[in-house]
């Protein structure tokens, strides 16, 4: 009979000890996620200007009474660019909705007054604050061109006198950067070259262009405008090698890879590669390289970048701008 | 073909050594099934087949080789042809068993290969918590396959591994101590970021005399480090205590058992030292001698980071889709499992051990989803159990009064209610006929409530099964047999959605109301105790779905042989 005892007592002595767990319960909270929608602290931003050029940040927070699936869009007033960050949270705070000065949809910042949205998916509400960017984000790299300056005299270029050819570097609001990008446009019915430019290393002082010998680490990052209508428009980067470093690219014994775009999109968009995985091409089709086979970024002479388009297929048009190198990560405009 | 000609000559050569010295035997099954459906749904359906005809035809054929007394050796295929595909497309050639096992100097037993292994019901267990009622007379056939077919037997898992067992006995204090422990592999390792997962583990048990045994129980889940790239190993440990003692009176006999233990379960570089709980069972035991009544009420309390998933692992994934009529009406909707597919469809049934929580299904069992080591349950029962002397009439019944230990979502608590009882009366004892008469009834209720002030905290689903069978014996070993089975289901749930770790992370709203009625009736003819025919008509219908209801009608044949 002892044992009965012992056994029972033992049982007892576990139910007793049971931690308290009314006021616990697993998972979210059924009130956060359907109770009554209220807005406890409205949207704020931690600072009304911001200078991202110094390397400033604004943040955002708001209070919710529930977990609620919300969207803070950010436009800039001049630009037109857009900012977007997403979340469900009842309360919204820096680690979701810090903002660096970069772009969600092109163009890029400029220094401009920015409108700052917050809204929810079933709920009608939308908070609003404004920020003014005081000077945009610099971003870090090799710039190939953002075609401010002008045509650069180290770079040469070819076009086929076609109709309609306009092949040249204009300045308007609709650039996604700055003021200024290069219009590839024109009829070329015998050939599928519209019209070249060469990105020479040279117009920039140096035999190669100044980047990591490791191509895992090297992106090349282009903006590229896709006219309404047409999407018969390719543009083709070569990225000459010069592997045995004697100043010139042969196309028999060294490398060159290239990364061809179909331009079928309306817009600006940004066009990013690892310069690693950017194939080596023989009429569009991948082929073996000529040289040792190896990306070689920081042997890399000349950027050529053709428009091409079917010869059958009529007027071709395309836009360029901010052609960039990076490193460890694609652009972040 | 080659093949084949080979495992015939060996067949034949293995008869002949059978029969000279028994050292070989046959042993194994054979089974055919033909059936013929027809389909139909409330919404206009111009896409899904409205007639299946299919069928299979196979054997399992195992060589139970002694090469000595000690020792023996069982490999068995099957072979298994689907209707339509002979000699070529479905045929299937399966190596289905395959073990040795044997007895070392009398004393310590082994067995390495595949193994059907189980310890108590909270560390190692196969719960059967979905099918609540006793299947009889046309169930009883299909519950059969589904349970040959997934190795179930007597709450064991079929595994892959080895067990070894062992036993002291004294001639004092203590009668016998047995030792059982088993290692098995849960996954092998892809090299990459899936780690080698073993699953292992045993007990002691202690048997003092036949009024007392006390066991003592440990199984552990564990990754091996350093087999994949992978450094986050897991490991999810269960230890328990099991006892049972009896005071064994001249009308009475009295006895307390029960299993209390504790559980970890974490991922090495979790620093927040993963899940641990503990559980408690404990039951009074009575017996009353003269007329065979037995009794018993308990108490469990089943943490809500309990996790044993040896003993949590459940035999059907309800997140998977059906095999048979997957979609159905002009949208393709996907058809729910349904009780019916449950016993249909042997190929939804695993025999996997699952490190993780499966999904259930809160109409078919909300209250224990996972047998009674469901985490997250505390509360009492209590069960009954009745046979007469002849076994002309049998009942059982049980009880369980549970409640969540922790809420979901909220500080409010579900309560369940679940009953369910089985009533046998076999006509043939009772009025000593020759010829076999047997009618069955089982019942079984659940209700879950959650009552809150806010809407969206209330939970109330009740859901019924009844199954009535009957087996009737016209002539010498031919049987009518007639089944019908209802399940009813009406409320609403709020389903846990967890993520890969097993946190809840969001809630699903289910809204249920729906009946299934199958009406199953047929002949059966015992060629022998072991190998029969039978013919069976049904009819389903279904309308848990809230697009269309839907029915279908099914005539199968079914041939079953064990030697």
């Amino acid at each position: 009979m002892k044992n009965y005892i012992f056994l029972l007592a033992l049982g007892l002595g576990f139910v007793a000890c049971r931690k308290e767990e009314s006021n616990k319960f697993d998972g979210p909270s059924l009130t956060d996620l359907n109770g009554a929608f209220v807005i406890i602290n409205g949207l704020q931003a931690s600072q009304d200007s911001v200078d991202f050029a110094a390397g400033e940040s604004v943040y955002f927070t708001a209070d919710l009474s529930k977990t609620s699936a919300w969207k803070i869009t950010i436009t800039g007033q001049t630009s037109g660019a857009v900012k977007e960050m997403t979340g469900l949270s009842s309360s919204i705070e820096l680690s979701q909705s810090v903002w660096t000065g970069n772009t969600t949809n092109l163009p890029i910042f400029k220094a401009e007054m920015c409108k700052v949205d917050l809204t929810f998916t079933n709920e009608p509400d939308t908070l609003t604050v404004y920020v003014k960017v005081l000077a945009p984000k610099i971003n870090t790299g090799f710039l190939i061109s953002d075609f401010e300056s002008g045509f650069n005299g180290g770079w040469t270029s070819f076009v086929q006198a076609g109709a309609n050819m306009d092949f040249q570097i204009k300045s308007d609001v609709s650039a996604p950067e700055g003021n200024s990008y290069y219009n590839m446009a024109g009829t070329v019915d015998w050939d599928w070259l519209i019209g070249l430019v060469n990105f020479n290393a040279s117009a920039y002082g140096a035999s190669t262009f100044p980047l990591s010998s490791n191509p895992n680490n090297v992106y090349f990052n282009v903006m590229m405008y896709g006219e309404p209508g047409l999407t018969n428009s390719l543009v083709l980067f070569q990225f000459e090698e010069d592997e045995n470093g004697d100043g010139a690219f042969t196309s028999a014994s060294e490398d060159m890879y290239s990364l061809q775009v179909t331009v079928d999109w309306v817009g600006w968009k940004m066009v990013s590669i690892k310069y690693s995985d950017i194939p080596c091409l023989v009429n569009g089709s991948p082929a073996a390289p000529n040289g040792e086979g190896t990306h070689q970024s920081n042997k890399v002479r000349a950027i050529n970048m053709l428009h091409l388009a079917n010869p059958n297929s009529g007027f071709a048009k395309a836009k360029l701008d901010y052609m960039i190198f990076t490193e460890n990560a694609p652009l972040n405009p | 073909m080659k093949y084949i000609l080979t495992f015939f000559l060996t067949i034949f050569a293995f008869s002949f050594f059978s029969q000279e010295d028994k050292k070989v035997q046959f042993v194994g099954g054979a089974r055919s099934i033909i059936s013929n459906a027809d389909f139909s749904s409330d919404q206009e359906d111009t896409v899904t087949s409205r007639k299946n005809s299919g069928g299979y035809a196979l054997i399992d054929l195992g060589f139970k080789i002694n090469p000595n007394a000690s020792t023996e050796i069982l490999g068995m295929v099957r072979i298994k042809n689907a209707f339509g595909g002979f000699w070529g497309s479905g045929v299937t050639f399966d190596v289905r068993q395959l073990y040795v096992k044997g007895v070392v100097k009398n004393a310590l037993r082994y067995q390495i290969g595949n193994i059907d292994y189980k310890l108590t019901p909270y560390t190692f267990y196969n719960h059967n918590a979905d099918l609540l009622v006793q299947s009889s007379s046309v169930l009883k056939i299909k519950e059969e396959v589904l349970n040959y077919e997934s190795f179930y037997k007597n709450n064991t898992w079929r595994q892959q591994g080895a067990a070894i067992d062992f036993a002291l006995q004294f001639p004092k204090v203590v009668d016998e101590i047995k030792v059982n422990s088993f290692i098995t592999r849960l996954n092998p390792s892809n090299l990459g970021n899936i780690l080698e997962r073993l699953y292992g583990g045993g007990n002691v048990i202690f048997t003092q005399s036949k009024y007392l045994t006390l066991g003592f129980n440990h199984v552990s889940i564990f990754d091996l480090k350093n087999t994949a790239l992978n450094e986050n190993a897991y490991r999810n440990n269960v230890s328990s205590v099991s006892y049972k003692a009896t005071l064994d009176l001249k009308k009475h006999i009295f006895g307390i058992s029960g299993e209390s233990g504790i559980s970890s379960s974490a991922l090495s570089l979790d620093t927040t030292g993963g899940l641990n709980d503990y559980f408690i069972n404990v039951q009074a035991n009575y017996q009353h001698k003269k007329s065979g009544l037995k009794a018993h009420v308990g108490y469990m309390d089943n943490g809500a980071d309990f996790r044993s998933f040896g003993a949590q692992s459940k035999r059907v994934d309800f997140n998977q889709l059906n095999n048979f009529y997957e979609r159905y009406t002009n949208d393709q909707i996907v058809r729910p499992l349904s009780n019916y597919d449950l016993y249909n469809d042997p190929t939804l049934y695993s025999n996997s051990i699952t490190t993780g929580i499966m999904a259930y299904n809160p109409a078919v069992n909300n209250a224990l989803p996972y047998g009674i080591a469901t985490f997250n349950r505390r509360g009492l029962f209590a069960g009954l159990k009745y046979a007469t002397k002849k076994e002309s009439i049998k009942f059982e019944s049980n009880y369980y009064r549970l409640g969540e230990v922790r809420g979901q979502g909220t500080t409010n608590l579900r309560n369940f209610n679940s009953v369910n009882a089985n009533l046998e009366f076999n006509f043939s004892k009772m009025f000593n006929w020759k010829k076999e008469q047997k009618l069955t009834a089982g019942y079984a209720f659940q209700d879950t409530k959650r009552t809150s002030d806010l809407s969206y905290e209330q939970i109330s689903l009740k859901s019924t099964t009844l199954n009535l069978g009957l087996e009737m014996e016209l002539v010498d070993d031919l049987y009518l047999l007639a089944n019908s089975y209802y399940f009813k289901s009406k409320g609403n749930e709020s389903m846990p959605v967890r993520n890969a770790e097993g946190e809840i992370i969001n809630y699903t709203a289910m809204n249920i109301s729906g009946e299934e009625l199958c009406l199953a009736g047929g002949l059966k003819y015992n060629f022998t105790p072991s190998i029969y025919l039978a013919a069976i008509y049904e009819s389903n219908a279904n309308s848990f779905s809230s697009v269309s209801s839907y029915r279908y009608n099914q005539f199968y044949i079914y041939y079953i042989m064990k030697f």
